[in-house]
C-alpha cells in the first residue's frame, strides 16, 4: 500500500468534516474519491499532505507514519498535490511555473523536456503568462508542474472543475496515462461518470464518511451511486 | 495454482485487514443511513479497528424473520432484482434480496470455487441439486457464467435420466448433493456403467461430507471430489472456497467471520440489498491458524453441525417445531408424538389414545397416510407414521 489512511478525523474549528475515514491506495492504482460538495473530500486531501492538521487517525505513506508532518515534507515522500482550481502562478510564465514544480529536483532541466514532450501545447506557450492560458491548458500546466517533482503519487483535487466537456476528456486521458508512467493517482472528483471510466477503484464519500468502496465497474451499477451521482433518482423511496 | 481472483484471494493480510476495516466502516455508514433497525442499535458506535466488531450487535435468524420481508433491506425494492426465501426458525420465510451487483459478486465468488476445483471455460457443468435447492443452483449457474463454462440447464427428475445426461451431454463436472451423488454411484454400479466411459472429472458436493464418503465417491466414480460450505442466509454457495488442500478459505474481502462460543458469526462487507451485521449462523465452527500452501490468504474455517433445532432429511431442511405444526393440520392434532430423522425420511410415532383407537386397521392406515402426505406437501419430506402406546422412544 502506497497510501494508507486509518480513522482520520479533521475539521475546522469545532466543525468535524472528515469523520473517521479509512482508505488505501496501492502502487500503480488510480483510485477515485467521489462525493458531493461539502462531503469532506478536499479536507481529506489537505490532511493527507499536511495542509490541515488531523485531529485523530493515522496516515502512512509507503509504510511511514506522516501524520503531523508539515506540508512541505510531502514532496520528499514523493507525494504531490494538484490543488482544486489549479492554483498556478498566474503572473509567471509557463516555464517558470514548471521550474518551480521541480525546485528540489536536480534533473529539472531534463525533466522539463520530458514534461514538454508530454504536453506539446505547453511548449508552444512556454514564455506566455500562465494566467492567460485557457482552463484546460492551465490544468495541463498544473499536471506538468506536479510531474516536475517526480512524484510516485499524485493527489488530484477536482481536475475537471470549470472545464468544458471536451477538455475534461483530454485531462482525464492524461490522468489515465499517469498510470502507464507508473504514477499512482488519488483522484478527488464530483464528475462520477468520468472518474468511473478511468479509476480502478472508487470510494464514495458522504457527509464526512466513506459509504462505499469497490471496483469502478461494480460501483457504476450501484443504485446509490446511480441515484446520487449519475442522476438516476427516485421520487419515492419505496418504489 | 488455480486462482480466479488473485488480487483478493491472495491479498496480503495487512492489506486485507485494511480493506475489511474500510468496508466495515462503509457498511456501518450505510446501515446507519438506510436501515432503521440497525440505526437504533449502532448510531453511537465508533469502529476504529476490526477488534471493535465485538462491540456491535448481533443479527439473529429471528431478527430477519421478524423484519421479513423487507425490513432489513438497505435499498429500495426497485433496486432488488432477485428475491430468495429461506425457512426461518419460526416457520416463516426469511427473505433475502439481491441487487444486480450482488448477483455479479455472487457469480464471481462461486467462480472462485469452480476455478479452484479445476473448471475452465472449456468445461461442461451439470448442476443437479433438486428443486428444494434451486437457490444454490442459481448461484452455481452465475459462477459458471462468470468463467464462461457451459452449464446444462436441465434438472432430470429421475436418476436414470441423470445417468443418461452424463452419457449424452458429456459434462466434465457434476455439482450435486451428497445424497444424489451416492445414489448416482449406486445406480452406476447396478447398471455396470464404467466411470471412465463418461467424461466426468470433478464432483462438487453442495455441502461438506466426512472423509469416508468423500473417499467412497472418489474411488467409485473415479473423480476429484470437492465440497462447498455455505450459509443459506448469507450466501450458499460463495461464502468460501475449498482449495486443493481441502481447506475452506473464507472470501474475506466480502465476509468478515468470527467464532464466538463455537458459533460461526458472519458480517457481509459488500452486500448491497440486504447486508447482515454479525449474523449468528447457528452453525458450529472452528478457525484454523495454519498458512495454506495454496496461496490463499482467507481465513480457514472448519464448519461443524447445527447448533439449533434445524434438521435435514434428503437435503430438505426443517425446524423441529414444524413437525408439530404439520401434525396440527391433521386429525392427529393435539396428540402426543415422538419423531426421529432416519437416512431418507422422518419417522413419526403418534401416541395412541381412545379417540384414535379403532377395532379396524383402515382408519389408522388412513390417518397414517394423511399425515405422511401432509409432511410431503408441507415440508417436502417423506414420513413414516406409526402408532405407539406410550411416549417411550422406539
Amino acid at each position: 500500500m502506497l497510501l494508507q489512511v486509518k480513522n482520520l478525523r479533521c475539521g475546522y474549528g469545532s466543525l468535524e468534516v472528515v469523520r473517521g475515514v479509512s482508505l488505501h491506495v496501492s502502487a500503480g492504482e488510480i483510485v477515485g474519491l467521489l462525493g458531493a460538495n461539502g462531503a469532506g473530500k478536499t479536507s481529506l486531501l489537505k490532511a493527507i499532505v499536511g495542509l490541515l492538521p488531523p485531529w485523530q487517525g493515522d496516515i502512512f505513506i509507503n509504510g511511514r507514519q506522516t501524520r503531523g508532518q508539515p506540508a512541505w515534507t510531502s514532496i520528499s515522500n514523493s507525494v504531490v498535490l494538484v490543488p482544486e482550481g489549479r492554483k498556478i502562478f498566474a503572473n509567471m510564465t509557463v516555464r517558470e511555473n514548471l521550474i518551480i514544480g521541480g525546485y528540489h529536483n536536480p534533473d529539472r532541466r531534463t525533466d522539463l523536456e520530458i514534461v514538454l514532450d508530454r504536453f506539446p501545447r505547453l511548449r508552444e506557450r512556454l514564455a506566455q503568462m500562465a494566467g492567460t492560458l485557457s482552463g484546460g491548458e492551465q490544468q495541463m500546466l498544473a499536471l506538468g508542474r506536479a510531474l516536475m517533482g517526480r512524484p510516485r503519487m499524485l493527489l488530484m483535487d477536482e481536475p475537471s472543475m470549470g472545464l468544458a466537456p471536451m477538455m475534461v476528456k483530454e485531462v482525464f486521458a492524461e490522468i489515465r496515462e499517469m498510470k502507464d508512467m507508473g504514477v499512482t493517482v488519488l483522484l478527488v472528483e464530483q464528475n462520477a461518470a468520468a472518474t468511473l471510466q478511468i479509476a480502478d477503484r472508487v470510494y464514495i464519500m458522504e457527509t464526512g464518511e466513506i459509504i462505499l468502496e469497490g471496483r469502478s465497474a461494480d460501483l457504476g451499477h450501484n443504485p446509490e451511486v446511480k441515484r446520487a451521482y449519475l442522476g438516476k433518482g427516485y421520487k419515492e423511496v419505496w418504489e | 495454482m488455480r486462482i480466479f481472483d488473485r488480487q483478493y484471494e491472495t491479498m496480503p493480510r495487512a492489506e486485507l485487514e485494511q480493506l475489511q476495516l474500510e468496508r466495515l466502516q462503509a457498511l456501518l455508514s450505510r446501515l446507519n443511513r438506510n436501515v432503521r433497525r440497525y440505526r437504533e442499535q449502532i448510531a453511537d458506535v465508533r469502529v476504529e479497528s476490526l477488534k471493535d466488531l465485538a462491540r456491535l450487535p448481533f443479527t439473529t435468524p429471528e431478527d430477519i424473520e421478524d423484519s421479513s420481508p423487507y425490513g432489513l433491506f438497505a435499498l429500495p425494492l426497485r433496486e432488488v432484482i432477485r428475491l430468495h426465501s429461506i425457512l426461518g426458525p419460526k416457520g416463516r420465510p426469511l427473505v433475502i434480496g439481491h441487487t444486480r451487483n450482488d448477483l455479479t459478486h455472487w457469480g464471481r465468488l462461486v467462480a472462485r470455487q469452480l476455478v479452484a476445483s479445476g473448471v475452465t471455460a472449456n468445461d461442461v457443468i451439470q448442476v443437479c441439486l433438486g428443486g428444494s435447492l434451486w437457490r444454490g443452483a442459481s448461484g452455481y449457474v452465475l459462477g459458471a457464467e462468470s468463467i464462461e463454462a457451459s452449464v446444462i440447464a436441465e434438472e432430470p427428475f429421475h436418476i436414470d435420466a441423470q445417468v443418461a445426461m452424463l452419457r449424452d451431454y458429456r459434462p466434465t463436472m457434476l455439482i450435486t448433493t451428497p445424497t444424489n451423488a451416492l445414489e448416482l454411484m449406486r445406480t452406476m454400479e447396478q447398471c455396470r456403467i464404467d466411470p471412465p466411459s463418461l467424461n466426468l472429472r470433478t464432483l462438487l458436493l453442495s455441502r461438506p461430507v466426512d472423509a469416508e464418503t468423500r473417499a467412497q465417491l472418489r474411488d467409485s466414480l473415479l473423480v476429484a471430489v470437492h465440497c462447498n460450505f455455505g450459509v443459506d442466509e448469507v450466501l450458499d454457495p460463495g461464502l468460501c472456497v475449498e482449495c486443493e488442500e481441502g481447506r475452506f478459505h473464507v472470501s474475506e474481502d466480502q465476509f468478515l467471520v468470527e467464532v464466538r462460543d463455537g458459533e460461526l458469526i458472519v458480517t457481509t462487507l459488500a452486500r448491497e440489498a440486504m447486508p447482515l451485521l454479525r449474523y449468528r449462523t447457528r452453525i458450529a465452527c472452528q478457525v484454523g491458524q495454519a498458512r495454506c500452501p495454496c496461496g490463499r490468504t482467507g481465513v480457514i474455517i472448519m464448519p461443524g453441525g447445527r447448533l439449533d433445532r434445524r434438521l435435514r432429511v434428503e437435503e430438505t431442511s426443517f425446524y423441529e417445531t414444524q413437525v408439530a405444526e404439520v401434525l396440527q393440520q391433521t386429525r392427529a392434532a393435539g396428540h402426543e408424538f415422538t419423531f426421529k430423522v432416519a437416512e431418507r425420511r422422518i419417522l413419526v410415532s403418534i401416541v395412541m389414545t381412545e379417540d384414535l383407537f379403532s377395532d379396524m386397521m383402515w382408519p389408522l392406515e388412513n390417518l397414517a397416510r394423511d399425515v405422511e402426505s401432509e409432511f410431503y406437501a408441507r415440508l417436502g419430506i417423506e414420513a413414516e407414521v406409526t402408532f405407539s402406546s406410550s411416549r417411550d422412544p422406539q
